[in-house]
């Protein structure tokens, strides 16, 4: 079984007026199919740092970045561009969605861009709608949906090319607790459902038990909480 | 990605009808410009465009100006080539006997069965042994003038008979009362006296040439464009008109570089999303300069529109005419530019960090 995706050895540094800031510090994380890993620490400790590398982003300094399998750290930015749209679905804090598209356009489009509009994807299109339970606003302009909602979307979006890995920063970030316990359950459920691997950066601990692991930020790399 | 950029359009009506306005106000200034130049030309020198001389031999002191050439007559019907017609050019004022009004004309000498005479649409033509009769370009009906009148010199005590009109013959913004030699001669005091401008050449055969030197030694030979461009006031109506449309053109670029990068620049969070997802630069690129370019062509459509209905609807003083050939190639320098100022902001869709998408605000 092929692993979605590994990090081996990874550094970064950031350059903060004339220091220089070791961010990650020789970071290991491997997260396996049907894996829903959640990343948390305090502000400034390199959560979004890990999930910009893993998902072709950003390059790490050194290190290995292994996305089913194969190393992309070395990758130009076109063969980055291709990784994302085919391998990786993002879910982000604000919903970033297209303002001009509707619902269901929203899938269409990350479609179109990996290749056709096809039956099958009419049909992956609605299935996500469905578990999404925005079927009855598949027509609907997102400028008329609840903050709720457009994480659905993009929760949907996210799905839509079938990639092996799920990426999500502070999904929750912009949504009230109880909104914030539905979305995180609906992550981990299709998550779940459909053998994915995902992981997700959060300092939300009321949803860590919707995760299968909990890894902390600590001194530029990842402890795994008992 | 062409319903992606119609769907953007159609759902941020506002900004791109603003800059669709912007450059629908552009195309129709230049098209309005290009016609005004058009039609002054057309009013200036219809006469000698419309010519079917090639070359023409004038004076060598002339300077290329037809008004400062001058042969004499009885040189001049020494050439015995039917190709090479000595041509007579003189503004006048003549008085309508009819109406008692003064028209300011340019009177014209051809031989009538010869090359230079233009066809007649109204009445009848001349014949090289008409007397004093003439066929009048039809703008001097404008000026009342109608078939059968008659016009009087009074320095020469002539008396010139309208028995025909044709079109497109004007001269220097006055239109030419053609005649014939006879005619001619009896206005300037009989042959000995009389003289011709140019002698007109429908071809540039050497042997043709050959034979105008041979009869007129003091001549050299003039291409029809170069002496049309001397026509007093020619130059300096389209060279002013041309700088106009050249500025108006390089304004468009900027304008329009101006307002894309604003637009652009606007989206390259969206951009940002876009890439972070999996988009490409070429797509994005593409798909904004699809949408410019489909702006860009409705744009100069209406335009073109526009100015077709303006040619209607415009006073019969104001001489515009709308050349759609010219007005086409306007349209597509049009186009060109205004996808030249979208090009200038795609240097920030290329800039545009998938990065972004992780930022704190949508």
């Amino acid at each position: 079984m092929i692993t979605p995706l590994k990090l081996v050895d990874v550094n970064k540094q950031f350059k903060d007026g004339d220091r220089q800031i070791e961010i990650l510090k020789n970071l290991n994380l491997t997260v396996e199919k049907g894996e829903f890993v959640a990343v948390i620490g305090p502000s400034g400790s390199g959560k979004s740092t890990v999930l910009s590398i893993a998902g072709a982003l950003q390059s790490s300094d050194s290190g290995q970045v292994l996305i089913n399998g194969r190393d992309i750290s070395g990758y130009s930015d076109k063969e980055k561009s291709l990784v994302r749209l085919k391998s990786i679905g993002y879910i982000f804090q604000a919903a970033n969605l297209v303002p001009f598209l509707n619902v269901r356009d929203q899938l269409k489009l990350v479609t179109e861009l990996a290749g056709e509009w096809n039956d099958d994807a009419k049909k992956r299109a609605d299935d996500l709608l469905e578990s999404v339970g925005l079927t009855s606003k598949a027509k609907k302009a997102v400028q008329h949906l609840s903050g709720g909602e457009k994480q659905r979307v993009a929760i949907a979006r996210a799905f839509m090319n079938n990639p092996e890995l799920i990426l999500a920063d502070e999904p929750t970030a912009a949504l009230d607790a109880s909104r914030s316990r539905e979305i995180v359950g609906l992550i981990a459920q299709e998550v779940h459902d459909k053998n994915k691997a995902a992981v997700m950066v959060t300092h939300d601990e009321s949803v860590l038990d919707f995760c299968d692991k909990v890894y902390e930020m600590h001194d530029g790399g990842l402890r795994l909480r008992k | 990605m062409l319903s992606l950029s119609l769907k953007e359009i159609k759902f941020f009506k506002l900004r791109y009808i603003l800059i669709g306005f912007i450059l629908f106000f552009v195309a129709s200034l230049v098209f309005i410009i290009s016609g005004l130049a058009n039609g002054l030309a057309n009013d200036n020198a219809s006469s000698m465009k419309n010519m079917n001389a090639v070359s023409y031999y004038v004076s060598k002191d002339s300077e290329n100006r037809m008004d400062r050439s001058r042969f004499a007559a009885t040189d001049a019907e020494k050439i015995s080539n039917a190709n090479a017609q000595p041509l007579g050019i003189q503004m006048f004022t003549l008085k309508n006997k009819k109406s008692d009004k003064k028209l300011d004309v340019t009177m014209m000498t051809v031989n009538p069965e010869q090359f230079l005479m233009p066809s007649v649409t109204e009445g009848k033509t001349i014949s090289k042994s008409s007397k004093n009769e003439v066929v009048a370009d039809i703008t001097l009906q404008k000026e009342g003038a109608k078939l059968g009148d008659e016009l009087y010199d009074e320095n020469t005590k002539t008396t010139l008979k309208i028995v025909g009109f044709t079109e497109n013959q004007t001269y220097s913004h006055t239109p030419t009362v053609i005649m014939n030699n006879n005619s001619w001669y009896s206005i300037f005091g009989g042959k000995e006296n009389a003289g011709f401008n140019a002698i007109a050449l429908s071809d540039t055969h050497a042997s043709t040439k050959a034979d105008v030197k041979d009869a007129i030694k003091d001549g050299k030979f003039v291409e029809k464009d170069a002496l049309i461009k001397t026509i007093p006031g020619y130059e300096a109506e389209q060279s002013s008109l041309m700088m106009m449309l050249a500025f108006l053109i390089v304004i468009a670029v900027f304008v329009l570089g101006a307002f894309f990068y604003i637009m652009t620049i606007q989206k390259v969070n969206q951009f940002g999303i876009l890439k972070a997802i999996g988009a490409k630069n070429k797509f994005l690129i593409g798909s904004t300069m699809l949408q410019v370019f489909i702006l860009s062509v409705v744009s100069i459509g209406l335009a073109i529109g526009f100015a077709f209905v303006l040619q209607q609807i415009m006073p019969n003083g104001i001489p515009f005419v709308f050349d759609f050939k010219l007005i086409l190639q306007f349209g597509g320098a049009l186009l060109v530019v205004s996808l030249l100022g979208a090009l200038f902001s795609t240097t920030s869709i290329v800039k545009a960090d998938p990065l972004q998408a992780m930022g704190r605000a949508e």
